[in-house]
């Protein structure tokens, strides 16, 4: 897997065409892979199927599920259940107990905030914790009417996640075919929320391939532990 | 002053004017940046397509990124909900018809 990752678009599942039209303006806007969080209770069939249409017009998927928790024995019970069935774990932090358990437990991919939400924010503290990543979903945000308390804030924790030189992930967050936007789009986002640029090129492609790539191996059955897989399995 | 040209793709779901997307582009750019960044933005769009519908928008060399964020940030006109996507830039127009994807 190579190029451009959108790790955040969100199909609308019971509408095929709007599936279909999203994943040809994915595959024009020059992506080549993105994560689909889809429903956790969705049927197997229906997973696969939405897989296809995706993969048809050349874009590879991988399974994503948003985990919201709103304390720490909920987020641990959340990340037993569901680490080993899919390949993105992402968690939103409804609060700072779960932002804090979150950024701690490797489990965990990515964390990503609600603008809206003045409980919590990304801080110093978070950001001198977290061994995953952090989400920006730059068109979810910002699309529509927008508010300058919005815009402020997440600067302000943009300029954190450039202080501390954490991992950025810059996602869309789309949910239709209408709010699909470039990689060169989202990364410019990134930019004029005062991103560095390297941050920016990585965030919309090493960081995501990266994650998804460390995930795969994970799953995968040559995988034992942290650093210890089978190298060569023995013919019987 | 070296100019920049965006190859823009819209995505709409009823006919798009010229005149739509030129007042949804400059409500954009003067949302995010403000008159004064409008002015230094300078977008002009050079041609625009009704039925494929993409344009093609001349900016300030220096400030491609800004417009790029602002064409990004386009969410309506005023009939219907409309998106925009950036295909290509280069620093000619015969270079966009020319190069491959980024």
């Amino acid at each position: 897997m190579t190029g451009f990752v959108d790790l955040h678009v969100i199909p609308r599942v019971d509408d095929k065409q709007s599936c279909q039209r999203m994943a040809e303006l994915l595959h024009l806007a020059g992506y080549s892979a993105v994560a689909l969080a889809l429903p956790t209770g969705l049927l197997r069939d229906r997973v696969t199927s939405l897989g296809r249409l995706f993969e048809d017009v050349g874009i590879g998927t991988v399974s994503r599920v948003d985990l919201t928790a709103n304390s720490r024995s909920d987020l641990l019970k959340l990340l037993r259940r569901f680490r080993t069935l899919y390949d993105v774990v992402a968690v939103k932090c409804a609060n700072q107990v779960v932002a804090s358990v979150a950024c701690r437990d490797r489990r965990v991919d990515l964390i990503y905030f609600d603008p809206a939400n003045p409980k919590v924010r990304f801080g110093h503290q978070l950001a001198s914790m977290l061994r995953g990543a952090v989400e920006f979903n730059v068109i979810s945000t910002f699309l529509g009417e927008t508010r300058k308390e919005i815009f402020s804030r997440v600067a302000k924790e943009a300029a954190v996640a450039r202080e501390h030189g954490s991992k950025i992930v810059l996602s869309s967050g789309c949910w239709s075919p209408v709010a699909v936007r470039s990689p060169l789009q989202i990364s410019a986002i990134g930019a004029s929320i005062g991103l560095s640029r390297e941050q920016c090129a990585q965030g919309v492609r090493e960081v995501p391939l990266s994650i998804i790539q460390r995930n795969q191996e994970r799953r995968s059955r040559l995988f034992v532990e942290e650093g210890v897989k089978i190298v060569t399995l023995k013919q019987r | 002053m070296r100019k920049r040209y965006l190859l823009v793709k819209a995505i709409c779901e009823r006919p798009l004017s010229l005149q739509l997307f030129e007042a949804a582009l400059i409500s954009s750019v003067r949302g995010l940046f403000g008159d004064f960044g409008l002015a230094r933005i300078d977008p002009k769009i050079v041609r625009f397509d009704a039925s494929s519908l993409e344009a093609v928008i001349a900016c300030n060399g220096e400030r491609a990124e800004d417009l790029q964020a602002a064409i990004g940030l386009i969410s309506d006109t005023a009939q219907s909900k409309m998106g925009a996507l950036t295909l290509r830039v280069s620093g000619t127009i015969k270079g966009l018809s020319r190069k491959e994807h980024f």
